[in-house]
């Protein structure tokens, strides 16, 4: 990319450039080159009158692309779009190659979501975070800004869970998949109601089916054990469920430690507490040794009556 | 190791006995890699048996992308937790040894100046101070040299309307104002403390309240519980009062506290995995898990705000599954990899979360280990995992996570109000931690303040000279 400098360009020459203030020997200096050094010069200059104009969107386009995590020149230039009622369809093209060169940044996600707020539309959004998705299927940000989109535009539809799906079907340990599904089913309680019955079951079909390829993942148990909790239905399914993989008087037969874990919170609900201790003994000393001192701790819990009851 | 048919066709018990056949997949890993070494040493002999015995015998046979990276990370990671590839001094058991002084020396490079290629940083540069500050402190650094330089360097960074941004004419943004706040905390002089300009910083706070009861991290910035962790540091260590300042937007619609609507927030913050999120919907992530814990812990006695505000027994057990097997160090997320960073995230979870529900409920050897065998770069500094480069950033925490291994601390509420937000102030040192350790005396680093992660009295000092001071702040009384 050529070097771009205002200092020779008329159209800013009635900017006075407003050099870098560091105070003397400065910490985490960077010797910045004369192209940033000069256009962030500019740019303090512009923000300190104020000045919201095309000449800002170029300038601030032009710092992103040296420095893209740079969440001062994000949220001017997000302020200069409003001001200029800029046209934000044409933002978003700009972005999308910008997002995609910077996948772990911060800022490119927020800036993203304040264009879409004021166009009103999620049209095209959901293609393209899973273009996002694919070069990272973990990325917090997109994943998080997915969730906003859901929200903001009420897409809890058919079309979403089955993408999701996809993407758990991809790999069944994609923990932020998961928690997506919850998020579309269970999440966020729309207009106060209950998840139909029809609903609950169908997850927990899914998701036993889920654990039987891979009893020892731990994404699709918490999952399973987040619908018991939050529909308050009673464990004795669950139970059933987990014995397939656990039977605490079978110590040779036992290939889920979560499963372990979820008898002994059920035998500890249903006052069991040899079970339950069986249970424990078993993650604290062979299934799950590392972490003995937890498993421990909760077999004292389970003599403590507050806690049992 | 990808298994072909079908294993949801098989019955559990002959998966099981496949399961366990192959299940040594650890093993085999670490056999192949030593083969061509004649014999083992005593101590790799020492490490193998340590690692079996903490290994679990249970292993999916089902290929994934996860699983794939995961064994990745276990070639990389199981030379460092056996032999000591990097050939440092071993201590006596048989664990390198804290590489101080090589450390300190990066820490120092740390602090610049950098090379252009590092404009990329140019928002973070209060982060790198703070990072190195709190590292070498850790050491046993005294950074009495460096007091002069971090003031001067920060008075350029805080925004006219209050708040620290990046740098000179920045915009203010609660990570930077956290870093740049603590960072003078740790210099802990008069200076340091009178270059904080309260009265804009009270009211840029008051900007970032949300009506649903959290804070964004910057005007028109996002909001997650960053903006709230950060917040409250500032509030409790400035010993600025918790109503909201006149202007405060959040006013309008009926807030007049900081604290309005923020256990709820944090509330919804966490997840039906039991840990905490970003913002409420989102994936639970130990970084977050810390800044919500901390927040309840300045909000209150974490006996009374952690017990109040969140599933405790759900957290603790998310909590511990965080800890990676065999390798001992901490992930971030579910099915995610091992990282030197969570040493200090999740880590630093545990003194708040033991002072709400009892003690000794998490593995201190095992982080330990990590952090000496795998997480020491061979010239210095500390990294995410073998074959990442050190920076500022992992070699912070990782420190202040041996720091959390190595020390027990004991909450205690004494007598005497100290005005709001004092909660954090009680903290004592419950000595060390001395049951399964793997350090010696010379591995120990200092002791962290549990909330502030600052040299512990640091905070105490800080909060305390601006209880001195005198409050103005035009139009509050
Ligand atoms: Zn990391």
């Amino acid at each position: 990319m050529p070097q771009k400098f205002y200092h020779d360009d008329p159209e800013w020459a009635d900017i006075e450039p407003i050099a870098q203030d560091d105070g003397p020997h400065p910490l985490a200096a960077i010797a910045y080159t004369d192209e940033y050094s000069e256009a962030m010069g500019y740019l303090r200059a512009a923000m300190a009158k104020n000045e919201f104009s095309e000449r800002v969107l170029g300038l601030t386009e032009h710092i992103i692309g040296l420095n893209a995590a740079h969440y001062t020149v994000w949220l001017y230039r997000a302020k200069t779009l409003e001001t200029l009622n800029a046209d934000l369809k044409q933002e978003i093209a700009w972005l999308n190659p910008t997002a995609l060169s910077h996948l772990k940044n911060y800022q490119i996600w927020h800036h993203r979501q304040t264009i879409i707020e004021k166009l009103g539309s999620p049209e095209g959004e959901s293609d393209f975070i899973s273009t996002m998705l694919e070069q990272d299927t973990k990325n917090y940000h997109v994943w998080s800004y997915r969730q906003w989109l859901v929200q903001r535009f009420g897409l809890y539809t058919e079309e979403e869970l089955n993408w999701t799906e996809s993407m758990i079907e991809e790999d069944v340990r994609n923990n932020s998949a998961w928690n997506h599904r919850w998020f579309l089913v269970f999440g966020v309680p729309r207009d106060g109601r209950e998840v139909d019955e029809y609903t609950v079951q169908r997850e927990i079909a899914y998701v036993q089916e889920a654990i039987r390829k891979a009893p020892q993942n731990q994404s699709p148990w918490n999952y399973l054990r987040g619908i018991f909790k939050q529909t308050k239905r009673s464990t004795e399914d669950l139970k059933t469920f987990a014995l397939e993989f656990a039977n605490v008087n079978k110590p040779d037969d036992i290939f889920s430690s979560h499963a372990l874990d979820v008898l002994a919170d059920i035998y500890a609900e249903e006052q069991k507490k040899d079970e339950a201790k069986k249970a424990l003994d078993l993650l604290a000393t062979k299934f799950d040794p590392i972490r003995a001192n937890y498993w421990n701790y909760r077999k004292v819990l389970l003599d403590q009556p507050e806690v049992a009851a | 190791m990808a298994s072909a048919q079908d294993p949801t066709s098989q019955t559990p018990s002959s998966r099981l006995e496949e399961t366990l056949s192959t299940s040594a997949r650890v093993e085999e890993l670490s056999d192949s890699d030593y083969e061509e070494m004649e014999t083992l040493t005593r101590h790799e002999e020492a490490n193998q048996a340590y690692l079996k015995s903490i290994t679990s015998p249970i292993e999916d046979l089902l290929d994934t992308a996860s699983s794939e990276v995961q064994d990745e990370t276990l070639r990389a990671v199981m030379p460092f937790l056996i032999g000591n590839p990097n050939d440092f001094d071993l201590n006596s058991y048989g664990l390198p040894t804290l590489q101080r002084e090589k450390h300190v020396k990066f820490l120092k490079q740390s602090l610049g100046p950098f090379p252009p290629q590092f404009a990329a940083m140019d928002a973070s540069r209060p982060w790198v101070v703070y990072w190195c500050m709190q590292g070498l402190t850790a050491l046993g650094q005294d950074i009495s040299e460096y007091s002069d330089r971090v003031v001067s360097t920060f008075s350029s960074a805080q925004h006219p309307e209050g708040g620290f941004g990046g740098g000179h004419g920045q915009l203010p943004h609660l990570a930077a104002t956290y870093a740049a706040i603590l960072s003078l905390v740790i210099v802990g002089t008069e200076e340091a403390y009178a270059s904080i300009n309260r009265q804009t910083m009270y009211s840029y706070l008051g900007r970032m309240k949300q009506v649903d009861g959290g804070f964004t991290m910057s005007p028109n910035g996002e909001e997650d519980i960053r903006g709230a962790f950060c917040a409250l540091v500032a509030l409790s260590l400035l010993n600025l009062p918790l109503e909201l300042p006149p202007d405060a937007p959040a006013r309008q619609h009926g807030l007049t506290s900081f604290l309005d609507n923020l256990g709820e927030w944090v509330s919804r913050c966490q997840t039906y995995e039991g840990g905490i999120s970003a913002a409420p919907g989102n994936e639970a992530h130990g970084a977050y898990a810390f800044c919500g814990l901390g927040c309840l812990s300045i909000m209150g006695p974490p006996k009374d705000t952690i017990n109040k505000w969140l599933d405790v027994p759900a957290l603790i057990n998310w909590l511990n599954s965080r800890q990676s097997c065999p390798e001992g160090g901490f992930h971030g997320r579910g099915n995610k990899l091992v990282d030197g960073c969570y040493s200090h995230w999740v880590g630093g979870c545990w003194a708040l979360v033991e002072a709400a529900a009892g003690k000794g409920i998490w593995n201190r050897a095992a982080l330990g280990r990590y952090i000496l065998s795998a997480a020491q770069f061979k010239k210095g500094g500390l990294v995410d995992k073998p074959g990442k480069r050190p920076d500022a950033y992992h070699t912070c925490y990782n420190l202040a996570g041996l720091s959390w291994a190595q020390y027990d601390w004991k909450y205690e509420k004494s007598e005497g109000e100290r005005g709001e937000l004092d909660a954090p102030y009680h903290w004592q040192l419950d000595g060390e931690y001395t049951e399964d350790v793997v350090w010696d005396n010379g591995d120990m680093v200092n002791r962290v303040h549990p909330v502030f992660v600052v040299p512990f009295g640091k905070a105490e000092s800080c909060r305390k000279w601006f209880e001195e001071q005198t409050w103005s702040s035009k139009g509050t009384g």
